[in-house]
């Protein structure tokens, strides 16, 4: 009995702070989520609604589009790019041409630049260098690859394209120095092993990085894609959501109902779908993709 | 050795204990403008040399976000004391409770002139009628050209007409390679599509919110309207002369834009004539001794007349700002005679006394003559839609028609769909 008292001491204080800072805003969003709450009229309070937010959103003919948005461009294909060339840049900085020039050590010290610079200012870099005035542009007509420069964020098929790049930028720094120092646990023996037995650099990889790896990957694959899914500063600093509400993604649009549109309930019912979407997936991913890939590595 | 020491912790101690008392009687007040800081600056230090036990904070931030974050400070009881705020915003932040009603103020410590001498004084009022802002500057947006650049396509007059406008912009391109009417395309809540649209409606008849003759108010456009009003400026960027970069830029003073005005890449703009003089001054450091090439005109002409919208600023008191009288005494002050003549100069007062003693010389006088025909928001103002959802919808639909993401056709009915949600619903 005293041995639970002490355990149940010792455990309130963090319990405290979960329900406070997660349990409470959690519960406080899913009740104005089922009102009609606006910022202009916090003082009189929103009148209860029930699910007509949900229904709205699920009504709304921008929803799909939006949703669209944030799985496939905001989400999937940053998120591969950066796992690919993180890892791409991890075996790189990882391997012996680096060692023999000396330059492991600047490698690492020069991918931490785009890693410390925050968002906004990578924003604002990016901008310039692809204004149609730009440095990018410039180059890309002075080597005939276009004729005219290109307005990269106003032009429909080269705004997604721009704002990953940004993302990426700013952020496979992590991806590829924590799956670097995976990298760094691998056994020596087993690439020995693998060489003695003739295995060539694409086997070596397949089958003895890679596995090793994959553990790294899992969680880092995870990580990225919660933080994808609920990004705003990237689309938001870059674009605002446009050209039109072609970049609109469900970060941006909270942004956009809550506080120009003033519309907090509706807003905090698109969190709540966001929120909703992302434990599904978090479920779904550990139950059925990381539970069997550790198995297998271990 | 001690003595002396002793004199100078005493004088520390004396002086520390003079500051904290000097400290103790002044008042602070923070004001929040959303143009550049050089505009306004030598009135606060006037102000403040006038007033030594009141300290002013200036605080800047750009018009995108200028609405919502004060919003969102007041929803909360924090923000700045004094804000400046399009003429717009001020009856919804007066409904919201975001501002302090100033009626008690202006009974107690009238400005010089009056209320009465003031401009746009509907829209300073709230639902209840209680004034919850001070009408500061007036303007209204015009057309500017570069003389230089029309003259090398052979245009010897102005155009009058929207499509007259559009036939100058295309002959410029066509003739010089510089761009023709480059106006901000971009689809920001606060963009400036939303004047150049509501002047091209205003201009054949028509607008966006009517108020009827039974005191309710309807939507005064069809989706044709709209689609038609999307589909001449999209031809602007397909045909070249207003370049497609300018989908990003949402601001008559986005450098873009300003600076291929000054540079000469760009014959034609619209803009306010606060943005107009930064482009005057501009050309005048990049080109010192030269004459300016630039002439001001204007609106086109629609079916029916040329309009624009008066426009310009408030400003408002927070309404939970702990020092409401230093906030009023500043307010006066800003609005006084004295700013608009030696400190606050890119803007127009809005006093009529003080309109009738302006000077706007030969640049500005395509702005003096759009003045003219300029007209209030009228039912945009009153009407049941937030003036500013209905300026961030109109941004947003025309963005996604002028970067073909939907026809104008599909944009417009999807806009008229929006605002007829947001419509009282007939019983």
């Amino acid at each position: 009995m005293r041995s639970r008292l002490f355990i149940f001491a010792m455990l309130a204080p963090s319990f405290a702070l979960l329900v406070l800072f997660y349990a409470y805003p959690i519960v406080q969003n899913f009740s104005m989520s089922l009102t009609d709450l606006s910022l202009l009229g916090m003082s009189r309070g929103g009148n209860w609604v029930g699910l007509e937010n949900y229904r709205e959103i699920l009504r709304s003919g921008d929803f799909g589009h939006i949703l669209f948005n944030t799985l496939v461009w905001l989400t999937l294909t940053s998120v591969a790019i950066r796992l690919g060339l993180g890892l791409a840049i991890a075996v790189l900085l990882n391997s012996t041409a680096l060692k023999r020039l000396r330059m492991q050590t600047i490698a690492r010290l020069g991918l931490l630049i785009p890693w410390a610079t925050p968002p906004i200012v990578a924003v604002v870099i990016w901008r310039w260098l692809l204004d149609p005035h730009g440095v990018v542009n410039k180059a890309l007509v002075g080597i005939g690859i276009i004729d005219q420069p290109v307005a990269f964020f106003a032009n429909v098929r080269t705004v997604w394209p721009a704002i990953v790049t940004i993302m990426v930028w700013n952020t496979v720094p992590l991806i590829a120095l924590s799956l670097l120092s995976s990298l760094q646990t691998v056994p020596e023996e087993l690439y020995e092993a693998a060489e003695l037995e003739g295995a060539n650099q694409w086997q070596v990889f397949r089958y003895i990085t890679l596995p090793f790896l994959m553990p790294a990957i899992l969680v880092l694959g995870l990580m990225s894609v919660f933080w994808s899914f609920n990004n705003f500063v990237y689309v938001w600093l870059a674009t605002g959501a446009g050209p039109g509400t072609l970049t609109n993604v469900l970060a941006t649009e909270v942004y956009i109902k809550a506080f120009i549109d003033f519309r907090l309930g509706y807003s905090s019912a698109i969190g709540i779908v966001m929120a909703l979407v992302m434990a599904v997936f978090g479920a779904v991913y550990l139950r059925l993709v990381a539970r069997r890939q550790l198995e297998q590595s271990l | 050795m001690l003595a002396s020491s002793r004199k100078v912790l005493i004088l520390t101690a004396a002086f520390m204990l003079a500051s904290a008392a000097a400290l103790a009687q002044s008042t602070t007040i923070t004001f929040r403008f959303n143009d550049t800081e050089a505009e306004v600056k030598g009135a606060i230090d006037e102000f403040q040399r006038q007033n030594p036990d009141i300290k002013v904070d200036l605080q800047r931030i750009g018009w995108r976000d200028a609405r919502n974050q004060f919003l969102r400070e007041a929803a909360v009881g924090q923000g700045p004391d004094v804000v400046h705020s399009a003429q717009v915003w001020v009856r919804e932040m007066g409904d919201a409770g975001a501002t302090l009603a100033l009626d008690g103020l202006l009974q107690q410590s009238p400005p010089p002139n009056g209320f009465a001498d003031f401009v746009a004084q509907d829209l300073a009022k709230g639902g209840a009628g209680k004034i919850f802002g001070l009408p500061w500057t007036t303007d209204t947006w015009a057309m500017v050209y570069r003389n230089d650049l029309l003259q090398a396509a052979g245009i010897t007059t102005l155009p009058q007409t929207w499509t007259e406008l559009r036939q100058v912009s295309a002959d410029i391109f066509k003739k010089t390679g510089k761009a023709g009417f480059g106006f901000p395309a971009g689809s920001s809540a606060s963009g400036a599509i939303w004047f150049l649209a509501t002047s091209y409606w205003w201009s054949n008849g028509k607008a966006l919110i009517v108020a009827k003759a039974d005191g309710s108010y309807d939507i005064g456009l069809t989706a044709e309207d709209i689609a038609d009003c999307m589909t001449y400026f999209k031809s602007f960027i397909d045909g070249g002369d207003n370049p497609k970069a300018n989908l990003g830029a949402s601001d008559a003073h986005d450098p873009a834009i300003l600076q291929a005005l000054v540079a000469g890449n760009q014959a034609i703009g619209s803009m306010p004539p606060n943005t107009y003089k930064q482009v005057l001054e501009a050309y005048a450091a990049t080109n010192p001794g030269k004459p300016l090439p630039f002439v001001s005109g204007p609106f086109p002409k629609g079916s029916v007349t040329r309009s624009s919208n008066i426009g310009g600023r408030m400003l408002v008191i927070n309404a939970h700002s702990k020092h409401p009288e230093a906030a009023w005494k500043f307010v006066k002050y800003m609005t006084s005679e004295e700013v608009f003549s030696k400190y606050y100069r890119t803007q127009f007062p809005a006093q009529r006394s003080l309109l009738k003693k302006v000077d706007f010389g030969p640049e500005l006088r395509g702005f003096a003559e759009q003045l003219e025909y300029a007209r209030s928001w009228g039912a945009y103002a009153s009407g049941p839609v937030p003036i500013g959802t209905l300026w961030n919808l109109a941004g947003r639909a025309f963005g996604t028609a002028l970067s073909g993401q939907r026809s104008p056709q599909d944009a417009a009915k999807e806009l008229l769909q929006e605002v007829r949600k947001l419509m009282p619903q007939k019983g």
